[in-house]
Formats: structure tokens, C-alpha cells, sequence
């Protein structure tokens, strides 16, 4: 059987997301969404908690059904032919989902056997599996006994088993260390060299750095989406007359943090270790900048910078808060 | 059809490793059994006071006949009314016996001798056997003496009653039965009551659904491995029943096997729908629980359904016990085939079918 069916198509997006609303009752979690992802691509999606990251994921899924829009994974809609599409994604959840009580082989069997798998070519992705995750020594462990990081990675492994074409995971390096989280990132990229398209929602931005699409979803929307770059470069982000620059400190940022929130020309301050980054007006000099920043016990450098995917986010968020105000502002006179 | 092996496989897993379900489904009935199916509910030795005014070799007579009934046994003797009422009232006697002094004069003249029996009517089984054992006694007596009187060597009327299938009434051959379908009832239910809902509460049941193993699957592959080990539960209660107990099974051992079957696909069936419908375990646990008191208090094991209202009555022919009690009387106790409890066997299968599709159709809605 031809799993594609007669569904298939010629695009070339991996998932293509057209005004997708969902709303849990009459919260509204994802408003009016939209984004195309290549084939082959790492889309990075961030967002605080509670943005509607989750959710997303969830009726890319086919877990849950949008209230509106359509949702095309693998050319395929999920809405309609949400069967077709589970043959050809994997997901890892949030939370380690698989059966603790099971050994890590039982897991990966039962998983590849639900999708159809058997005998042979079960072995043989299995072994596939395992020598990509590199989880061989801990085979007939029991999953409840295996760390963070090797739970991801049996995570992983187990939604690989069927090699889907489009995989999902959500928030996948909460809570395991950074050496785990670097070696599941090589296992993303060898993913996507494949053709494998991934979806990863993250909080990290050097994770964000490495996706090869971002979108940021804030407050049920999604205010962006494009490469690192792209967004990087958008004149919201240091609109025309404006410039960022980055104080680098000796002694207490936090006191600069301070002085810098009350000087009325600055427009953003944010605190990045043992520097604070500034958007501020292009007629602000280094030199005034240098003055009255400095204190008593404080030195201060500095320099100008292009802005990071932080202080893009930062931004995004800090402009739409202020339009909800202004927004709620308004819409409180006609309700 | 693999998906539905492998959920099979899975829970297999699971099941050996989860001590817990095992001694839910293997040691609680066992331990119930032994425990409920001592119980005699002959009425033995009803505690007795006795206040005899009389002292005399009649009234003797008449308490030696009365504890020869094996019904009363005599715990004090006292010596006012009051004291014999008293005994009653703090539950130390269910019968007192109260003898006038004329009692022994009355019974040498002929004339009519009679003595006071207060009964405590608070549990009615116990009242009414004893009310029973009381006449029957003073009827016997009085009969015994009129024939004397009237030198007669027969009575006018003999009954010979006899009594079918328990011709020792054993209270176990009469009990046991359909305690075997109560337990079933509990721990059958409770086994896949925390079926899905397990899943969910740990969040594998998310992973699940994104894979393409249909409701059907997921349903039929978690009933059959709990089907197995519920008859496993049967054959060893069954076993305990015919030894322990010695309650001859009258009818065809693999009959009931066979019809047992259906009766746990329709208990394990309740406890998906259940489980398929609750977000918690504790949900599903009070689910389980307020329709299993009510389907083994209508079940007719504890009151018969002849004496429930017709509504009730009604109702419950729709749990399962309530079939399979007569189904578990009829072939252990009176021998039943399979064409006296064809009735019984319908209802059965259609209650299965119509639990197991609702578990299917709550499951699905899990999903899109």
C-alpha cells in the first residue's frame, strides 16, 4: 500500500499552516496562525509559556481539531485525513511518554508494532534506532530507570521507528544538561540532513540560533516567522533613528540596569550578564551614554551591536503588550 | 490487526510487572471467598434469657425441648420481667422466655398452659426463625398430646415436603454460587476501570494517539489480556469453591466457563467505558464504585428480585450480576443446560456488545 494514498501533493513545505484557530472553550489558544515550513527544515518555535507553543504542536498532530483553519502536514490535512497523517509524523511530548515499566527494546517494539512493523525490517530500524541514539548499553533497561537525557533520546528514538517524514517535539531539552541537549541537537541536525522536517518548540536562544526557521508565538498569535536573519533585520526591531548598543560593566549591572530603566531616552534596556544591550536614539552619543551611566564604583564600555534573536523577541513582545494596552484600551468603550 | 497484537503484548507486559493488579485480580476474591463463604445463614443458637416462675419438671421439659432445636441457646437465667426485657434491649439476648408459675399445674390438668416468648424483631431473619422454631415447637407438643388424648396413632394431615438441589440446606451450596459472581463483578470491573485512564493520568496515552492504532485496537487489545486473567481468577474461585467449600457443581463445568466468559467481557467491558470516559484515577474509581453497589444490591444475591418494586426490578436486569448470578445458580446448584439459560445468556451478550461499543465510541472521541 502506498501510504501517501491519493492525498499527496507536490509541495514543498513540510507543514504548511493556513489562519489556524483553536479555542479551548472560550479561551482562544491559537489565534488565526500561519507559517510554511520546507521540507527538510528546522522550524524553531518559541514563545512564553502559555502562548499556545503546545497546542499548536497538538493540532499538527491531529490531537486536537482547530475551531478554524486549515493545517497541511506532508501536503496532507490533518483535519481530514488525520489517519494518513499519523503514519508519517512522530511526536515527543513535553512529558517522557513512554511506558516506564517497559525496557527500552520493549518500548521501541511496541511502538514500531502499532505503526504496522514486524519481524525483519522491525529489527532492522530498530537497530537503526539504537545506533543513531547510541542507547545500545541501556537496552533492557527499564525506561523508568533511565536518566533525563537518555528518556529524551528513547523519546526520539521511538517516534523514528516508522521514519516518519515530519517529526514534532515539544520542548524537548527542559531539565536535561547541556552536554544531553548539544548531543540531541547533533541528532536533530543529522534529521533534517535526511529530509526529516522538525519542528521544536524551545525557550533556549542559542537553540533558536541553530533552527533553520523561527517563529515566536505570544499571546495566542504568531507575531514573526522567517530565518534567524530575516528577523534579525526587521525594522520594528531597531526602527530608522534608533541604534543598539551594548554597556559592558565593571561592578553591579544591576545598578546600571536601574539608572539605564530612568533615563527617558532609552527605549529598551536589557540585562545580559555583565552587560546591559540599549536601544536608543541615534542622537544619543557613546559619550552621553558613558556619563550618565557611570556611578560611583562603576565603569562602563560602549560599543555598538547588531541586535540578538533576545532582544528580537524582546522587542516583539515589549511592542505587542503595549498595543494590547492601547487595543483594550479601545475595545473596553465598545463591550 | 498488528496494532491490536501489539497493545495485547504490551499490556501483558505490563500486567506481569504490576504486582498490584495481580493481587487485585488473583488474592482479593480468593481472600472474599474464603472470608463471605463461611458464613452460615441457618440460624444457629439465638442467644436466649429465660425468666421461669415456674421451676417445675414441665417447664424444664419445655426449655430442653426448645434447645434441642439447635435454634436457642440459653445464656442467663433471670429473675424478674424486667431483667429479661432489659437483656433484650442491650442486645445480650435476641429471645427471652418468660414461664408463669401456673405453667406446670396447666400442663398436669390438661388445661391450656401458656408462656411468654419476647422476640427482638431488629433483624428479621433472625426473628422470623425464631418466631418459626417457637411455634413449630408448641404445635408439635400440643399435637403430640392430643393424640394421647385421643389415642390416635396418626395425624389428620402429613405433609412430606422435600426439598430440591441443598437437601441438607447447606447454606454454601446456596451462597457460594453467587458470591462468585459478586466477586467477579468487583475485581472484574475494577481491572480495566484504571485501563485507560492510567495511561492518560502518566501521559502515554498522548503518545499513543498519535500513532495510527485505532480505537477498536486499543479497546479489544487491553480487554483480552484482563479476560485471561479474570478466567484465570474464575477457574482458581471455582476451584476453591468445589474443594474448600464442597459445593458440587450439578451442571456442565465447561458450560459455565464458556458463559463466564461473557459475563467478564461485559464487567471488563463496563470498567473500559469507565476508565475510557474519566481524566483521573480517582474519577474512575467512584465511577466504578457507584454502579457496582448498585448492581450487586439489585443483583438479587442479597434480596431476591421478587421482592424489589417493578422499577427496580427493571432495572436490574440491565447490570450483568443480576444475570450470571442465575446463570451460576442454575448450573451449580440445579443442574441448568444450556437451553434453560438461554434468556440469561442473551441479555448477557447483548449487554456486552452495547458496553463494549460505548467504550469504543468514548475512546474515540480521545481524538479526532
Amino acid at each position: 500500500m502506498n501510504p501517501a494514498g491519493t492525498q499527496a501533493t507536490s509541495t514543498d513545505w513540510g507543514i504548511e499552516v493556513r489562519g489556524v484557530t483553536h479555542d479551548y472553550g472560550a479561551v482562544r489558544a491559537l489565534r488565526d496562525v500561519s507559517l510554511t515550513i520546507p521540507r527538510g527544515t528546522i522550524f524553531g518555535l518559541l514563545g512564553p509559556n502559555g502562548s499556545g507553543k503546545s497546542t499548536l504542536i497538538r493540532v499538527l498532530c491531529g490531537l486536537l481539531r482547530p475551531t478554524g483553519g486549515t493545517a497541511l502536514v506532508d501536503g496532507i490535512d490533518v483535519t481530514h485525513h488525520a489517519s494518513q497523517v499519523r503514519r508519517r509524523i512522530g511526536y515527543v511530548p513535553q512529558r517522557f511518554s513512554l511506558y516506564e515499566d517497559l525496557t527500552v527494546m520493549e518500548n521501541l517494539n511496541f511502538f514500531a508494532s502499532v505503526y504496522g512493523l514486524s519481524g525483519a525490517h522491525l529489527a532492522e530500524r530498530r537497530e537503526w534506532v539504537i545506533g543513531l541514539t547510541g542507547i545500545a548499553p541501556y537496552r533492557d533497561r527499564l525506561a523508568a530507570h533511565l536518566s533525563g537525557g537518555w528518556k529524551q533520546r528513547l523519546s526520539l528514538g521511538a517516534a523514528l521507528m516508522h521514519e516518519p517524514r515530519v517529526v514534532f517535539l515539544d520542548e524537548p531539552t527542559a531539565g536535561i544538561d547541556p552536554v544531553a541537549r548539544r548531543e540531541l541537537w547533533n541528532l536533530l541536525f543529522d534529521l533534517s540532513a535526511s529530509g526529516v522536517t522538525l519542528l521544536v518548540s524551545t525557550h533556549y536562544m542559542d537553540e533558536a540560533e541553530r533552527c533553520g526557521r523561527l517563529g515566536y508565538l505570544y499571546m495566542s498569535k504568531l507575531l514573526v516567522e522567517g530565518e534567524p536573519e530575516d528577523l534579525v533585520a526587521l525594522p520594528e526591531i531597531t526602527p530608522p533613528g534608533t541604534r543598539r548598543v551594548e554597556v559592558a560593566i565593571e561592578g553591579s549591572a544591576a545598578q546600571v540596569m536601574r539608572r539605564a530603566r530612568s533615563l527617558t531616552y532609552v527605549e529598551e534596556a536589557t540585562i545580559f550578564g555583565n552587560s546591559v544591550h540599549l536601544l536608543v536614539p541615534d542622537a544619543v552619543t557613546h559619550d552621553d551614554l558613558v556619563r550618565d551611566l557611570t556611578e560611583p564604583g562603576v565603569k562602563v564600555n560602549v560599543r555598538p551591536i547588531a541586535p540578538s534573536l533576545e532582544d528580537v523577541f524582546v522587542r516583539l513582545t515589549g511592542l505587542q503588550a503595549e498595543a494590547a494596552e492601547n487595543g483594550s484600551a479601545q475595545t473596553g468603550k465598545t463591550s | 490487526m498488528k496494532g491490536f497484537l501489539a497493545v495485547i503484548r504490551k499490556e501483558a507486559i505490563h500486567m506481569r510487572r504490576d504486582k498490584g493488579t495481580l493481587r487485585l485480580a488473583l488474592g482479593i476474591p480468593l481472600f472474599q471467598l474464603v472470608m463471605f463463604g463461611s458464613i452460615d445463614t441457618n440460624i444457629k443458637h439465638v442467644p436466649t434469657v429465660v425468666f421461669d416462675q415456674c421451676r417445675c419438671p414441665q417447664s424444664r421439659a419445655l426449655l430442653d425441648e426448645l434447645v434441642a432445636t439447635r435454634t436457642f441457646e440459653i445464656k442467663r437465667v433471670v429473675n424478674t420481667h424486667d431483667e429479661l426485657r432489659e437483656a433484650i434491649v442491650a442486645g445480650d439476648a435476641r429471645v427471652g422466655l418468660e414461664i408463669p408459675p401456673d405453667y406446670g399445674r396447666h400442663r398436669l390438668q390438661g388445661t391450656e398452659a401458656t408462656f411468654l416468648a419476647l422476640i427482638d424483631g431488629s433483624d428479621n431473619t433472625v426473628a422470623s426463625q425464631s418466631l418459626a422454631a417457637i411455634n413449630g415447637l408448641a404445635l408439635t407438643q400440643s399435637l403430640v398430646e392430643l393424640q394421647k388424648q385421643q389415642n390416635r396413632k396418626t395425624l389428620p394431615i402429613s405433609p412430606r415436603p422435600q426439598i430440591l438441589f441443598n437437601p441438607d440446606t447447606r447454606s454454601a451450596n446456596l451462597l457460594i454460587p453467587g458470591l462468585v459472581a459478586i466477586l467477579l463483578t468487583f475485581s472484574g470491573t475494577m481491572l480495566t476501570a484504571y485501563a485507560i485512564v492510567r495511561e492518560r493520568e502518566r501521559g502515554t496515552l498522548e503518545q499513543l494517539l498519535v500513532t495510527p492504532v485505532s480505537a477498536v485496537e486499543m479497546i479489544l487489545g487491553k480487554l483480552i489480556p484482563y479476560l485471561i486473567l479474570g478466567f484465570c481468577q474464575l477457574i482458581l474461585v471455582l476451584f476453591l469453591m468445589t474443594t474448600l467449600f464442597r459445593v458440587p457443581i450439578h451442571g456442565n463445568v465447561l458450560l459455565l466457563a464458556a458463559l463466564s466468559l461473557i459475563y467478564l467481557t461485559s464487567l471488563l467491558s463496563l470498567g473500559l467505558m469507565i476508565s475510557a470516559r474519566s481524566t483521573t484515577q480517582i474519577e474512575a474509581t467512584q465511577a466504578a464504585q457507584s454502579i457496582l453497589l448498585p448492581s450487586i444490591m439489585l443483583s438479587g444475591y442479597i434480596f431476591p428480585l421478587s421482592s424489589l418494586p417493578l422499577p427496580l426490578r427493571i432495572i436490574s436486569h440491565l447490570f450483568p450480576a443480576t444475570h450470571f448470578i442465575n446463570i451460576s445458580r442454575g448450573i451449580i446448584i440445579r443442574g441448568a443446560g444450556f437451553h434453560d439459560l438461554l434468556n440469561e445468556v442473551l441479555a448477557l451478550c447483548a449487554i456486552s456488545l452495547v458496553l463494549l461499543t460505548m467504550s469504543v465510541m468514548l475512546f474515540r472521541k480521545s481524538r479526532l
